[in-house]
């Protein structure tokens, strides 16, 4: 053994000094971590288990709310939605994204400029997006019906119609395309994408996603726009049923874990990482 | 510069670690050192501070600002801390289940019953007395649960029916005469219905999804309940809420499912604003609040309008006894409360029939009084206050059920409204909600018992 090598017992000090140093300066993000995510996961899953109402104590009820769960036509109702929003939403954010990126990317005059005005109506408001869009889709006074009548399409209801309302979010989402088009133009740069991937999420937060069909529809008409993390809001929070909703949320969280194995699985078989 | 150099830091981790902890502390002495907190500096000192949540803002918000401003002048002892707070039946909820409540919340009296049974609210009784006799008898039905006073009011509405009196000249019918009956408000209806070369609805003579607010107010008008409180059982299926939902449907199935929707939605969201379809023109009858006088005399005061009570089916007319649904907004004490004492004065201050007009007159809403005084009829904001206060002490008045499901058996009634504008099976309809709400009701009871039964020791 080469005679500068420390002790053992000095290397197992040195070790345990050093992860403390690291717990200590880390400690303010693990508590909070701890206290404000670890915590209120635990308790959820415990509420799924009682009835509880907030104001009451909770009752032990057993699995009783997920029983509920498979003759709860909303749960379904809201679980369609949802898949069905999602599944336009990313298809139809994916496909202009990248539409617009490689167009975006033929050093057209102006092309900078162009960016920009894509890229600023995420930095409005949410609330003021859907009262901006709300007067456009009147269908009474709005743009986008004026123009449906100049070319012959009259009586659209687009908002009031069970059939047009969720397809019309999925197309309004698009509004907001501007974050994964920062990501789908730095990966065409061969910019890592990591970097703007913080934007993407900040542009498509849970609220953006949520917010709009609250604000415009209040999930009507007859709940075609009832998305799940409306209907888990609701429950809780409007029905008063927090254990119920408890059990909604984890209903969530396992099939959002599933979806995200499966692709996962699917992204390892399939993708090509560059670098990897 | 780096360690690789083989020169030292500029600043050594030492000095560096001292300087984080000097700097932490600083901070942390700064944010602990008592000072007053901006709420609390305008308060006159030695005053007792009781925090009110109340829903209100702009013009109803001043005016139950009146009414603090006038108790914290009323006496040395108290003073109440008003705050606005949106979605507050909410929002109490999370804070009384938190353990930190308001001393007096400002809620809706649909939510008596349920702050009744979980005990989030204290009996008004236990704090000191207020006597139920002053208020009118489903005022007072509204304000207790099983016999205990729960809540204190602050301002009632009940729903009556608001026509355009300009609109009625122009189609032939007397402004002094308004409908009575369904089929007086149907031909009405059907008159003051104006339609351009295209058949889109330019003027509705009524429609009952604007405003959507009130899907399960229709069975009043034909005789129907919506829940039955002796035996805690729902009441959707009855003959005369199908008859209900049936007249409802006819009003789509006459004008055009599409077109009427169409219309419905071009306004849902312009209520009280120069844009609302009644204030605005666009609607020549509406069945609405009293709160309405305080919009159109805002935005529009030279509007030609009356009110008048709901029509009822012919065979349940009786002039001298209006139908209609009763709801209030009620003020209660939450578990919890850190002055409770104190908040059961400014309470009481509110129950007096001064205060109770001065609100009332400034909301342009009756009085929840069962007796109100000559003067409070001169001069009122709203020309027709005398209607919703025939409905009030009318002995057919109803309110909502004082259950704790309300909330998700009113969502019920909401899905199944669209349902029937849209054309479905009314019956049908109306069995699948009373079932589920039944359901509801008799789950809640069920854990209601489990959760009150004695454990066993």
């Amino acid at each position: 053994m080469p005679s500068f090598a420390p002790s053992g017992r000095r290397q197992l000090h040195r070790e345990a000094k050093s992860i403390l140093t690291g717990l200590a300066w880390i400690s303010p993000w693990l508590l909070g971590f701890l206290v404000f995510l670890c915590a209120p996961i635990l308790m959820s899953a415990y509420y799924s288990l009682t009835d509880y109402a907030l104001i009451d104590k909770p009752v032990f009820v057993g699995l009783d709310n997920y029983r509920e769960l498979a003759s709860d036509s909303l749960f379904f109702v809201s679980l369609r939605n949802t898949l069905f929003y999602a599944v336009l939403s990313v298809i139809g954010s994916t496909a202009l994204s990248v539409s617009l990126a490689i167009l975006l990317e033929q050093r057209l005059r102006g092309a900078a400029l162009v960016r920009s005005i894509i890229f600023v109506p995420t930095l409005v408001p949410v609330v003021a997006n859907c009262v901006t869009w709300l007067w456009l889709l009147n269908p009474q006074y709005g743009l986008v019906s004026s123009i449906l009548n100049a070319i012959g399409i009259h009586d659209v209801n687009l908002l009031g119609d069970r059939t047009l309302a969720l397809p019309t979010f999925a197309i309004m989402g698009l509004w907001v395309i501007g974050s994964p088009l920062l990501v789908c133009s730095a990966a065409l740069k061969e910019v890592p994408a990591s970097l703007y991937e913080a934007a993407d999420l900040d542009g498509m937060s849970p609220l953006q996603v949520l917010a709009p069909p609250m604000i415009m529809t209040r999930g009507g008409p007859e709940n075609a726009t009832l998305t799940y993390s409306m209907y888990v809001y609701k429950t809780a929070f409007e029905f008063g049923r927090m254990g119920y909703a408890s059990a909604l949320a984890w209903v969530q969280i396992i099939l959002t874990a599933a979806i995200a194995v499966v692709v996962l699985v699917v992204a390892r078989r399939l993708v090509y990482y560059r670098g990897a | 510069m780096s360690e690789d150099d083989g020169q030292r830091p500029s600043i050594s981790r030492r000095a560096a670690m001292a300087t984080v902890s000097v700097a932490a502390m600083g901070g942390l002495a700064a944010a602990m050192w008592p000072r007053t907190p901006r709420s609390r500096r305008s308060i006159p000192p030695g005053r007792t501070v009781v925090d009110y949540w109340e829903k209100w803002t702009g013009a109803e918000g001043d005016a139950i600002q009146h009414v603090v401003d006038g108790f914290n002048e009323s006496q040395n002892r108290i003073w109440v801390r008003r705050t606005a707070i949106s979605e507050i039946d909410t929002k109490a909820m999370v804070a009384i289940g938190g353990g930190d409540p308001p001393d007096v919340c400002g809620v809706f009296s649909y939510n008596v019953a349920q702050y009744a049974q979980s005990a989030a609210a204290i009996p008004l009784s236990e704090l000191g007395r207020i006597d139920t006799a002053i208020y009118a008898p489903a005022v007072r039905d509204l304000l207790c649960f099983r016999g205990k006073h729960i809540a204190a009011v602050s301002s009632l509405y009940s729903l009556a029916l608001y026509y355009n009196r300009a609109m009625f000249r122009e189609a032939g019918l007397n402004p002094d005469a308004p409908p009575r009956t369904i089929s007086e408000l149907d031909a009405a209806a059907e008159k003051l219905t104006i339609r351009d070369a295209s058949g889109a609805i330019v003027r509705a003579g009524l429609l009952q999804n604007l405003p959507s607010w009130w899907p399960y107010s229709w069975p009043v008008m034909f005789g129907g309940n919506l829940y039955d409180p002796q035996s805690n059982a729902a009441e959707f299926a009855s003959d005369a809420t199908i008859k209900a939902y049936e007249w409802v449907q006819s009003y789509p199935r006459r004008m055009g499912v599409k077109e009427t929707a169409v219309f419905g939605t071009a306004y849902d969201r312009s209520f009280h604003s120069p844009q609302d379809p009644f204030i605005s023109g666009r609607v020549a009858m509406i069945v609405q609040g009293p709160w309405l006088a305080n919009f159109a005399n805002r935005y529009n005061p030279a509007l030609d309008y009356a009110a008048a009570p709901l029509p009822v089916d012919e065979a349940i007319y009786n002039q001298n006894e209006p139908v209609g649904m009763l709801e209030a907004d009620v003020l209660v004490i939450p578990r919890g409360a850190k002055q409770p004492e104190a908040a059961f004065q400014f309470v009481a201050y509110t129950q007096t029939q001064e205060v109770q007009e001065q609100l009332a007159r400034e909301h342009t809403k009756s009085s929840p009084l069962a007796r109100c005084s000559p003067a409070f009829f001169d001069g009122h904001a709203n020309k027709y206050v005398r209607v919703h206060d025939a409905i009030t002490k009318s002995p057919r008045v109803q309110i909502l059920p004082q259950t704790a499901v309300w909330k998700s058996y009113a969502h019920l009634t909401e899905g199944a409204f669209d349902a029937a504008w849209k054309g479905a099976n009314v019956r049908e309809i109306c069995i699948a909600v009373q079932q589920r709400a039944q359901a509801m009701m008799d789950r809640d009871a069920l854990l209601r018992a489990k959760r009150e039964a004695p454990t066993a020791s």
